[in-house]
């Protein structure tokens, strides 16, 4: 602090002085004169520096007008009728677009609209055809008969090789696709994957360029469900090819048939999508663009950017709710279709491998507390299964014909399992569990409230290790935690894409839980084409969920939006492209 | 001989000059501007009172726990109403099935939406008279009346099956009005363009058990059905977690004023040291030590900060104090350093350091007796100026998360919180941020009043 002070009042006498000097010379001239003669060493170097920053200044300010001139194009209205142009933010950047190895929401909405599958989901969730006009699934072949009409961005047709060459790609070990599972229904694919046998052996392949023939591993009754899947999307080998490796890095690296190719990809900044008049199916699609000129994951800034009537959709939170509710917009409510919950590790060398702990942790928890004092988001709901509610089961909804077991906190019940799981454990107290969460707002609350949870209805210590996504995902792989917040979201609209998930073999089991029980019932539910018999299966996995206290269902996801007014015909789904605005139109108004 | 008797032996008088003032030395001379300095005083009040803020405050019997969340209190600002009502624990409810009327045509508002029971913080249930033709229900909550504009607020639910006719709401019911209304729903999912609404005021309640266990009362058999008692009392109100501010704020001081207090004077000790060995020792060595010291003020410190979290292996779960500790002392003496040193270096060519050195003195005595006590002004005023710098660290530090670990308060970490209800509970960011602020303007000022009253040049202003 000092020392500050008598640097600069050095450097302010010697200013002084020479101004002085000056003054003698020429005492009538107004002080801003007085520097200009070139008298004394002080004077030069200050009028030296004042010209030096205002060159820089000047420097700055021509560098931020020429960088808005070439660069990014100042964003439009949040609805454009005239030009047919919506601008919306995106949360985050897809990190590429190359289907075989996209596996994040982002990279999936965004490859919904500028790909298309097989098959497609319409506005009603319902299977529709795609590039595949109609087909036939059989016990152990799938027959699909692939429209004339279908072109690539490019103007050539989109044939079965296209298919063939993406799912080989896909499940090619050197490709390390992290969806290569999600073909593994197909004969071989699993072989195929894990290096045992050659790509030729793919049980996928062109008849002629209209007809893709595909040979199943097991009979598989929700085949054309799968294959909607952003996996599932075709590519043309030539181009692939042809970008040497960098397919998908860029806008001009894909090559495009779905209703929507993306103009300009400005990384960081900028993704906009045109209109693709070489869709085949062009009349069905309204807009002209789709503008995301936002690239932010903060609720705030986009929920900003909504009043400004910069983006047409915002997300809110718990905290921007009251705000919307102020404005008096209206607010749609959306249930995002996936489950999270507390994930317990299974490995032996854990304390949580013991059966009574994880029973006695299941009885302090409290969905409902959590859901409604803790998260405060409409549109969640208190996780009962593993199962959430929106899957269908044999006739209607599965969870109405196959209740969750019935849970209610039971402090005596809880602390009963304790101390049976201290004397199991030989330790008391136990020592603090590594509780894993993600680094946001959302998890820090939760992890928080169940640390308090735990401390006071049990007295276990818990330590929150906060790690964003990549590095949560790593330690939950390397099964470096006791408990985890996680969370899934399905794949395709059956049961099973939850009901697997903790299957011995599943990567995803990353808590590493290990039942012949469950695997056997996985199974039943993989191979049977009885309805009946798969229902009865998924809820034999709800069960044991429960009784073994696999996970601690917290919540089924929702979310809370606001929609510009003049947008209509934006579908939000749980299994598919979220949101889908390939239907959507602009009313004046 | 009798004039020689005249004369009288001089009676030595010893009090020539009588000191009218006791000697006064310079640290009570010191002590003396410093009270007169009102700024500096009340600065030195406040530390003091903090000081008992953080290390008695936490005893007191209304300061609840720091980790203890009250969710019936969440967000609540200071001197918020607390009476609530007992009621009985809460049990599902069935709701209400009806036989569906047929019917086709557009669809109409539901004739009605009444309230089931009484509408109270735990659940409001509302049920309505089924609409011919509906498929299903969509049910909305607002805080204001619906009308004109159609403002139905949020939405809470779709009820999908058409023979029920009742929703109930347990989504973070504050004691307050709401307009709950209900929108039927066709085939397809899709709204009708109609409502009916119900208006519905929510009353505060908590049942006997809860209320024993959270110690509002004695003993359940006390409380019966509809008696009113007072939630537990929160001076400045509750976090998003229901936790008591004024606790978290207590808590929240030990780290802030432990790293405010500890780092500066650690790495002012080594300032001194390293600062008084190269102004004394000077020449080449002088050179070396200097420039090493201006190579440690280039290092970023977070940077470092982040290096030392994984040579500690702090991993998620663990409190990043030390490695913020370690961080702040080796990279932050340099600037104490340089001050010791160009002290040292005017004060060795004193006139009277050369006269006690002619006179024999050793170089021990010569730093211990001459050296030091005349640094020390400007240590201590370095001192008081280094404090406020540290604890804003550690609140940037928390407030990015690098600090202390959940449940832990910091008050950085507090305001980081507080950050994200900024707008509809200010008081969450508003406590501590004010804590930060007069916390550091305390230290600022007192700083600034020790820098005056250790002056030795304007010592004889009496």
């Amino acid at each position: 602090m000092i020392f500050i002070n008598s640097g600069s009042r050095r450097f302010g006498k010697r200013f002084v002085s020479g101004a002085l000097g000056t003054a003698g010379a020429a005492s009538e001239a107004p002080g801003s004169r007085k520097g200009i003669a070139w008298l004394g060493e002080g004077s030069q170097l200050f009028i030296l520096s004042v010209l030096g920053i205002g060159a820089f200044v000047l420097l700055m300010a021509l560098l931020s007008w020429a960088s808005e001139l070439s660069g990014v194009g100042g964003a439009g209205e949040a609805v454009d009728p005239t030009t047919g142009t919506i601008t919306l933010a995106l949360t985050t950047e897809p990190p590429q677009l190359d289907s075989t190895r996209a596996t994040d929401m982002v990279s999936g909405q965004i490859l919904g609209h500028v790909m298309e599958g097989l098959v497609r989901y319409d506005e009603f969730n319902r299977i529709v055809p795609g590039v595949a006009e109609r087909w036939e699934i059989g016990e152990s072949q799938a027959i699909f008969h692939l429209r004339e009409d279908s072109r690539w961005s490019d103007g050539s047709p989109v044939t079965a090789h296209d298919f063939v060459f993406a799912w080989r790609t896909a499940v090619a070990p050197a490709t390390a696709s992290e969806y290569a599972f999600i073909l593994y229904p197909i004969k071989n694919a699993r072989a195929v994957n894990e290096g045992e046998l050659p790509v030729t052996a793919f049980g996928a392949k062109a008849v002629d360029d209209h007809t893709l023939a595909v040979e199943l591993e097991r009979p598989i009754g929700y085949f054309d469900k799968l294959v909607a899947f952003p996996t599932y999307y075709p590519i043309k080998q030539d181009f692939y090819e042809g970008r040497d490796g960098r397919y998908g890095a860029d806008a001009i690296d894909l090559l495009y048939n779905g209703p929507f190719i993306i103009e300009r990809w400005v990384h960081g900044a900028q993704l906009r999508m045109l209109r693709n008049d070489a869709y085949w199916d062009r009349d069905r699609i309204h807009l002209n663009a789709i503008d995301y000129a936002y690239i932010t994951s903060d609720v705030n800034a986009t929920l900003n950017l909504y009043k400004d009537g910069k983006v047409a959709i915002a997300g809110l939170d718990a905290e921007t709710l009251h705000d919307a509710l102020e404005q008096r917009w209206k607010l749609e409510r959306f249930n995002d279709g996936s489950v999270f919950f507390i994930e317990f590790n299974h490995r032996p060398s854990r304390l949580t491998h013991n059966r009574n702990l994880r029973k006695a942790i299941q009885f302090v928890v409290d969905p409902a507390e959590l859901v409604y004092k803790v998260i405060k988001l409409p549109g969640n709901t208190p996780g009962e299964s593993l199962f959430p509610v929106w899957l269908k089961g044999v006739n209607g909804y599965f969870r109405q014909e196959y209740p969750a077991p019935e849970h209610r906190v039971d402090l005596a019940r809880a602390h009963d399992y304790l101390e049976r799981a201290k004397q199991e454990l030989g330790i008391d107290p136990l020592p603090p569990l590594i509780f894993l969460s993600g680094d946001n707002p959302a998890a820090n609350k939760q992890s928080e409230y169940f640390q308090e949870v735990f401390a006071s209805r049990l007295g276990i210590e818990v330590k929150i290790d906060r790690q964003i996504f990549k590095q949560r995902l790593a330690k939950m792989t390397a099964g470096e935690f006791d408990m985890v917040l996680a969370g899934w979201g399905p794949d395709y609209a059956d049961p099973l894409t939850f009901g697997d998930l903790f299957a011995s073999w599943n990567k995803n089991n990353r808590g590493a839980y290990v039942s012949a029980e469950l695997d056997a019932w996985v199974a039943v539910a993989q191979s049977s084409l009885v309805p009946e018999e798969r229902m009865q299966a998924f809820d034999e996995i709800q069960k044991i969920i429960y009784d073994d206290a696999v996970i601690l269902p917290n919540y089924e996801r929702g979310s809370v939006f606001v929609r510009n007014p003049q947008l209509k015909g934006v579908v939000r789904r749980a299994v598919g492209t979220d949101p889908d605005y390939t239907g959507a139109y602009i009313v004046d108004g | 001989m009798n004039a020689t008797l005249s004369f009288a032996p001089v009676v030595a008088e010893r009090d020539v000059e009588v000191i009218s003032r006791p000697s006064l030395s310079y640290w009570k001379d010191a002590w003396i501007r410093l009270k007169a300095n009102r700024r500096a005083l009340t600065s030195l009040y406040i530390i003091i009172a903090l000081g008992l803020f953080t290390v008695v405050g936490p005893l007191l019997p209304f300061v609840p726990s720091s980790s203890t969340q009250d969710l019936d209190q969440i967000s609540s600002p200071p001197g918020a109403d607390r009476t609530a009502t007992i009621v009985a624990p809460y049990a599902p409810w069935s709701g209400v099935t009806v036989n569906v009327p047929a019917g086709d045509g557009p669809l109409e508002a539901p004739a009605s939406v009444s309230l089931a029971g009484e509408a109270t913080t735990q659940a409001v249930r509302i049920f309505w008279d089924p609409v011919p033709g509906a498929h299903g229900y969509r049910v909305y909550r607002n805080i204001a009346h619906p009308a004109p504009d159609d403002a139905l607020g949020m939405p809470l639910a779709d009820v999908l099956v058409a023979s029920r006719v009742s929703f109930e709401d347990r989504l973070d019911i504050k004691p307050q009005d709401y307009f709950y209304s209900v929108v039927p729903l066709d085939r397809n999912g899709r709204e009708a363009p109609v409502y009916a609404t119900v208006d519905v005021s929510a009353v505060r309640v908590v049942t006997a058990e809860e209320a024993v266990r959270r110690g509002l009362a004695d003993s359940a058999a006390d409380l019966a059905i509809g008696d009113e008692v007072r939630l537990a009392l929160h001076l400045l109100g509750t976090d998003y977690l229901g936790r008591d501010m004024l606790s978290r704020l207590m808590h929240g001081a030990r780290v802030s004023l432990f790293i405010g207090i500890v780092a500066p004077f650690l790495f002012i000790l080594v300032g001194i040291l390293y600062g008084s060995a190269a102004g004394f020792v000077g020449g080449r060595v002088d050179q070396v030590l200097m420039r090493f010291a201006d190579f440690v003020v280039a290092l970023p410190f977070l940077l470092f900060m982040i290096l030392f979290r994984i040579l500690f292996k702090i991993e998620g779960g663990d409190s990043g104090i030390a490695p913020m500790l370690i961080a702040m002392v080796i990279l932050s003496w340099p600037a104490a350093a340089r001050l010791v040193r160009g002290q040292i270096l005017q004060i060795r060519e004193e006139g009277y350091v050369s006269a006690s050195r002619l006179l024999g003195a050793k170089t021990p005595y010569l730093v211990l007796r001459h050296m030091i006590p005349n640094t020390m002004g400007v240590i201590l005023v370095t001192i008081t100026f280094a404090v406020p710098s540290a604890i804003f660290t550690e609140a940037f530090l928390s407030f990015i998360g690098m600090g202390v670990a959940p449940p832990t308060p910091s008050w950085g970490s507090m305001c980081n919180e507080g950050l994200k209800t900024m707008l509809t509970h200010p008081h969450e960011l508003i406590f501590p941020a004010l804590f930060i602020s007069i916390t550091v303007l305390a230290f600022n000022l007192l700083g600034d009043g020790l820098r005056d009253a250790l002056d030795a040049r304007m010592r004889s202003q009496e």
